[in-house]
């Protein structure tokens, strides 16, 4: 079954050129433009089938993570169509609907809460997730209280223990320590040995030959190559040497 | 489960089930705001009451030494529409920055994004509660009767909710694109809390001295537009509704027209889905413009 269809995908952002976001701004630009439509995905098509790991690779500025934002639902499209077959949990940012002055615990439900994970259903989870996130001495301090790294690893551990059927990850997992990578990316393969759907973008090639079954190159929009990991890579890197870019892959 | 995301967005009543599909977010929203506003505060609650209670003590004061209208208990009537508008006040600031405060969660998350505003609205309809609670704890002890229209005040409060909610939608959603609404709203509150019947009682447009001078048809037309106003409307019933009527020299008590709180209903209501399409229309443009 396709866990993932894009239809004909456009997305086209509006660029404010000197945007004053005043009215009288608005005021004074009256019938004047004073922006450019910036065509970041200019109709693509795929769909991943439910099980597949897919690395999306391409350039900054491609549209790798316009496109990971429209599957999460986080921006419309201008143009086609995403269907989605299952729960979606989305990590474009670890934490980021974390609150420095509540506990860990009411993070958690907060968080969980958008990510669609009701009370109880929290509940039932706690103790794993507060575990895998090794926070058990902390959970009732304040937030502002935790280092960077054990908020990233409470993002991390709410948005996995949600049981989501299509996991939706950008660049995250290159932040945090050794050890706290070495957590993720067995958590990425209990993911895929559970049949789950994983859909991630990253810079990091080595993790895209480490985990991905299949890869995506985008470039300014529009899909260059999609296939196995290898000649995806391979086309990749060879046209990043000529054009010398310097936000290159490692 | 199949979930889709198209250009066209969902008809308005998807789009509430989908709210409502949220409903333990918005519940955590709320009791996160709650949580927060007194978070690091000793006296916690204490601090939301403070607030009405200092300023209706002094002016309370004023208006028994220094500028007696003649009113027995004017306090009380002062209070009866003062928790209200701090109801609304307070909804309208919070909501006004409500999406803007969460730029990082609507950047990277899905979720209906009505729940901010909303959530901002309810948690200072908690407050409201708490605060009529107090109230009517004042209101025993100052000896006023206990009314049979007591029992309206939750249909009272219900219309002030939709009217609140109707603006909160309006002002979060144009705070997004243009940061001068904040100020806007500012200013616009501020002449508000003159022009509704806060301070004085909505008879005083009718009786007061200067005011007499006004042809008796034009002093009529000026009540009915105050009437007309929901906002004005609601302090009038909340009044109404709560306290005995009050006859002095100068000053007659007008009872309250249950058509025209109809009216602030069907008015309250228009504005609710009309702030609320409005937000709809708009609100997969936030994550772009944050």
């Amino acid at each position: 079954m396709e866990a993932v269809q894009i239809q004909n995908l456009r997305k086209t952002f509006r660029l404010y050129h000197e945007r004053s976001g005043t009215l009288k701004g608005l005021v004074l630009s009256f019938r004047r433009t004073r922006f450019e439509d910036i065509h970041a995905l200019k109709g693509i098509s795929f769909s991943v089938a439910a099980g597949e790991t897919l690395a999306i690779v391409g350039k900054n500025g491609s549209g790798k993570s316009t496109l990971l934002g429209i599957m999460a639902k986080v921006y419309r499209p201008t143009g086609g169509r995403v269907i989605v077959n299952g729960r979606v949990s989305a990590l474009l940012e670890l934490g980021a609907g974390f609150h420095p002055d509540l506990t860990g615990i009411e993070n958690i439900y907060l968080n969980a809460s958008i990510l669609g994970l009701g009370r109880r259903e929290v509940g039932k989870r706690l103790d794993e997730i507060v575990s895998f996130a090794e926070l058990e001495r902390f959970v009732d301090a304040p937030l502002r209280t935790y280092s960077s790294g054990m908020v990233l690893r409470l993002g991390f551990a709410v948005a996995t223990q949600i049981d989501p059927d299509i996991l939706l990850v950008d660049e995250v997992l290159a932040v945090g320590d050794e050890s706290f990578q070495h957590k993720c990316y067995a958590k990425v393969r209990e993911f895929q040995s559970r049949g789950k759907t994983i859909i991630f973008v990253s810079h990091d090639l080595k993790a895209v030959r480490d985990v991905a079954t299949r890869a995506i190159w985008l470039d300014s929009g529009e899909i260059r190559a999609d296939d196995g990991v290898e000649s995806v890579l391979e086309a990749y890197v060879n046209e990043s040497k000529e054009t010398g870019a310097s936000d290159g892959p490692r | 489960m199949q979930v889709r995301n198209e250009p066209k967005g969902l008809g308005m009543l998807k789009e509430l089930a989908e709210l409502v599909r949220y409903r333990e977010l918005l519940l955590n929203l709320v009791i996160r705001d709650i949580r927060i506003r007194y978070k690091n505060s000793v006296l916690g609650f204490f601090w939301s009451l403070a607030s009405p209670l200092v300023q209706v003590a002094t002016i309370t004061i004023i208006f028994k030494f220094v500028l007696d209208i003649g009113i027995p208990n004017y306090s009380a009537y002062l209070l009866c529409a003062f928790l209200p508008w701090t109801f609304f006040q307070m909804s309208v600031l919070d909501a006004s920055m409500s999406v803007l405060h969460h730029g990082g969660l609507v950047k990277k998350t899905y979720f209906p994004r009505e729940a901010l505003p909303v959530s901002i609205v309810l948690s200072n309809l908690v407050h409201f509660i708490l605060a009529l609670g107090v109230f009517f704890i004042y209101l025993l002890i100052l000896g006023t009767p206990i009314l049979i229209t007591w029992l309206m005040l939750p249909v009272v409060v219900l219309i002030q909710l939709m009217l609140n909610l109707g603006i909160a939608f309006f002002v979060s959603c144009l705070n997004v694109f243009y940061e001068d609404v904040k100020y806007m709203v500012t200013v616009l509150l501020s002449l508000l809390f003159y022009l509704t019947p806060v301070i004085y009682v909505t008879e005083l447009i009718y009786y007061a001295k200067r005011m007499q001078a006004i042809p008796e048809v034009y002093r009529q037309l000026i009540l009915k537009l105050f009437y007309i106003n929901p906002l004005s409307m609601l302090m009038t019933a909340y009044r109404k509704i709560l306290l005995p009527p009050f006859n002095t020299e100068n000053i007659k008590d007008i009872p309250m027209d249950y058509r025209y709180l109809l009216l602030a209903g069907v008015t309250s209501f228009l504005i609710l889905a009309g702030g609320y399409a409005f937000f709809n229309s708009r609100k997969w443009l936030f994550a772009e413009r944050l």
